[in-house]
């Protein structure tokens, strides 16, 4: 770059190289003429987001999720990580191999919208916020809502992951999908060996015969989960929803007599693809520093599984 | 990916509600069972039961009748954890029809029925309710209102044989023998059969003192219980994102701390076990019978189908 500034000041004899690109004087050649550089420097953390923003379709309406929640957005970024949710076990990793802008599905501070109001003297809030700062990271909380036009990302990625691209039953809704005829346990297994996840809980009949499968991946509300349960699904996939809402209601299906399964993958295991996805998306329009998709480790463990994945710091005097 | 604030109201809430209509409780005579000549109505037992909850009974909560009418005579009485369509069909088998439920009968805490009106399982299951003249009584936050202990907390306490370690200062922290976090999940998974119950923390982590929020368990006031001086808390269930991150951020940041989620129906269940036996108390024309809820799922390792499908 420094290369082409030089060269370029010598053409023109007057441009400075940070100044704007100018119209060439029409008896010059075309050819002859080299645009300045834009950019000298790094790029910051609120300039990728504002190019992330762009090519998002963000709510116009002002969006508490969609933004920077921790970090210091003039941050010169050397990298970018993308995941399923920030928790510390993430942030190590990001920070260890100097991706400093972390972009995550789920909130980093343990709340809806990374709610901060009943934060205030939390010792754990002040370490996470501590080791954000103190390794120059900025996270932001990119709640779907990409790429701009075209099948949801999330989505998208979730079905690159289980290799059901060529399983939509509608290209234009890439959470519905028909399967060579299977069953519920079958499925369900499937499901753990393609998306690594040791605990995940299902309600039905270990044999229901499967075929239209269906998914809300990450959190299930109330309302969309009863009308899609109403669908011709056989099974609905997400990662979770209340225990007095959809899954009372898909138990209280099956005893009235209807074929119908939930699979229940736990929040992070059921979205993550996506954001796998997500960091090849980033390539498309960022080049500037490298991207790499950090996977979660399973929160919990159950009894068939006895063995943490979460990898424990030395204790600290911070209890 | 979608996401909606949860609207529950939480037992705190509850309790918060108790305690500001105790400020204007009126003195009330206990009123004796109904005499043989009268039928028991279902307001019978509802103002006995108002009577003898130790605190005044409060509106704005999630507690009436969801189904069914208040003049319905009495044959028999089910507690259950929740009006599952199997807890109506299993009430309706031991011979009752008056259910009292912690949990909903439509699918949301606060019962709401706006958005059921087209839909095909609301009319199932109310038609059912309908043929079999059953009433659908939600007992949620007076039964967690009950005093000295929370009506939830004993049932599960006494399930556990955890009596004797109750810390006397606070009834939901318990003071164990030594033992580990796994060991302590295997206690659970015998004692409330929560065979699908996941744990946040090292299995050999030691535990002795251990914060319950049995039930639905929100961020706030969860973090600051799993703050305290504890070793564990264990709850019903809780969001991946809030509660269950704090706890894993605590356990990667080295705290010696340990989350159990044992299930909803699974953590509470046993508190409508002891409503029965408190119903039978002061309700003794008809016979009351505990309904247990079966745990809704299963692992790929032990995969079952405890669902009654036969109507």
């Amino acid at each position: 770059m420094a290369d082409t500034s030089t060269s370029l000041l010598s053409e023109s004899g007057n441009a400075p190289a940070s100044a704007p690109a100018q119209a060439p004087p029409a008896q010059r050649a075309p050819e002859t003429f080299r645009r300045p550089p834009q950019h000298s420097g790094p790029v910051t953390a609120l300039q990728f987001v504002q190019r992330i923003c762009a090519k998002s379709a963000l709510p116009t309406a002002a969006n508490l999720e969609d933004s920077v929640i921790a970090g210091d957005p003039t941050t010169a970024i050397t990298g970018i990580a993308t995941t399923a949710i920030a928790t510390l076990d993430c942030l190590r990793t990001a920070a260890a191999s100097g991706r400093n802008l972390i972009v995550t599905l789920e909130p980093i501070f343990w709340a809806d919208e990374d709610n901060l109001d009943r934060m205030e003297g939390n010792r754990q809030f002040q370490a996470k916020r501590d080791f954000i700062r103190s390794y120059n990271l900025v996270c932001f909380h990119l709640h779907g809502h990409w790429p701009a036009s075209g099948p949801d990302g999330i989505a998208l990625g979730m079905a690159k992951e289980l290799g059901w691209e060529n399983n939509f039953a509608d290209p234009a809704t890439p959470t519905r999908f028909k399967l060579p005829p299977t069953t519920l346990l079958s499925l369900a297994r499937e499901l753990a060996a393609k998306l690594n996840s040791r605990t995940m809980r299902i309600v039905g009949d270990p044999s229901l015969p499967v075929e239209s499968v269906a998914a809300i991946w990450g959190n299930a509300p109330q309302m969309p989960a009863l009308h899609l349960l109403n669908e011709p699904v056989d099974v609905v996939l997400t990662g979770y929803t209340h225990e007095w809402e959809a899954v009372e209601y898909v138990q209280d299906m099956i005893s009235a007599g209807r074929k119908k399964g939930m699979i229940l993958l736990g929040e992070a295991r059921s979205e993550q693809a996506g954001m796998k996805y997500c960091a090849e998306w980033l390539k498309t329009f960022i080049s500037e520093v490298p991207i790499e998709f950090v996977p979660s480790v399973e929160p919990y463990w159950n009894l068939h599984h006895p063995d943490t994945e979460i990898a424990a710091e030395p204790p600290t005097a911070n209890r | 990916m979608m996401r909606m604030r949860n609207l529950e109201i939480s037992r705190r809430e509850a309790i918060r509600r108790a305690a500001a209509a105790a400020a204007t409780l009126a003195v009330t005579s206990l009123s004796s069972p109904a005499s043989a000549a009268a039928p028991l109505s279902v307001q019978d037992v509802l103002d006995r039961m108002k009577q003898r909850i130790g605190t005044p009974w409060f509106e704005g909560g999630v507690d009436r009748i969801i189904a069914g009418a208040a003049g319905s005579e009495v044959k028999g009485i089910g507690t259950a954890m929740m009006a599952t369509f199997d807890a109506l069909k299993d009430t309706v088998k031991a011979g009752a029809n008056l259910l009292i439920t912690h949990e909903p009968t439509f699918w949301s805490h606060p019962d709401t029925l706006t958005s059921l009106m087209d839909d095909p399982l609301y009319k199932v299951k109310q038609d059912y309710i309908r043929e079999h003249n059953l009433v659908s009584f939600h007992f949620h936050d007076h039964w967690h209102a009950l005093r000295p202990v929370d009506g939830i907390n004993r049932g599960t306490r006494d399930q556990m044989g955890w009596t004797d370690y109750m810390d006397p200062k606070n009834q939901r922290i318990y003071d164990l023998p030594p033992t580990t976090l796994l060991a302590l999940a295997r206690e659970f998974q015998t004692k409330l059969g929560a065979r699908t119950l996941r744990v946040v923390g090292d299995p050999s982590l030691p535990v002795k003192r251990v914060y319950e929020s049995w039930g639905y368990c929100s961020p706030f006031p969860g973090v600051d219980f799993l703050d305290s001086d504890v070793d564990a808390m264990v709850i019903g269930e809780a969001q991946d994102w809030d509660l269950i991150a704090y706890a894993q951020d605590a356990v990667a940041s080295g705290r010696k701390k340990a989350l159990i989620i044992l299930g909803h129906v699974r953590s509470e269940m046993w508190g409508m076990k002891y409503c029965a036996e408190w119903l039978r108390g002061f309700v003794p024309e008809v016979p009351v019978h505990f309904i247990p809820n079966i745990e809704p799922y299963w692992n790929i390792e032990e995969p079952v189908f405890e669902i009654n499908t036969k109507l």
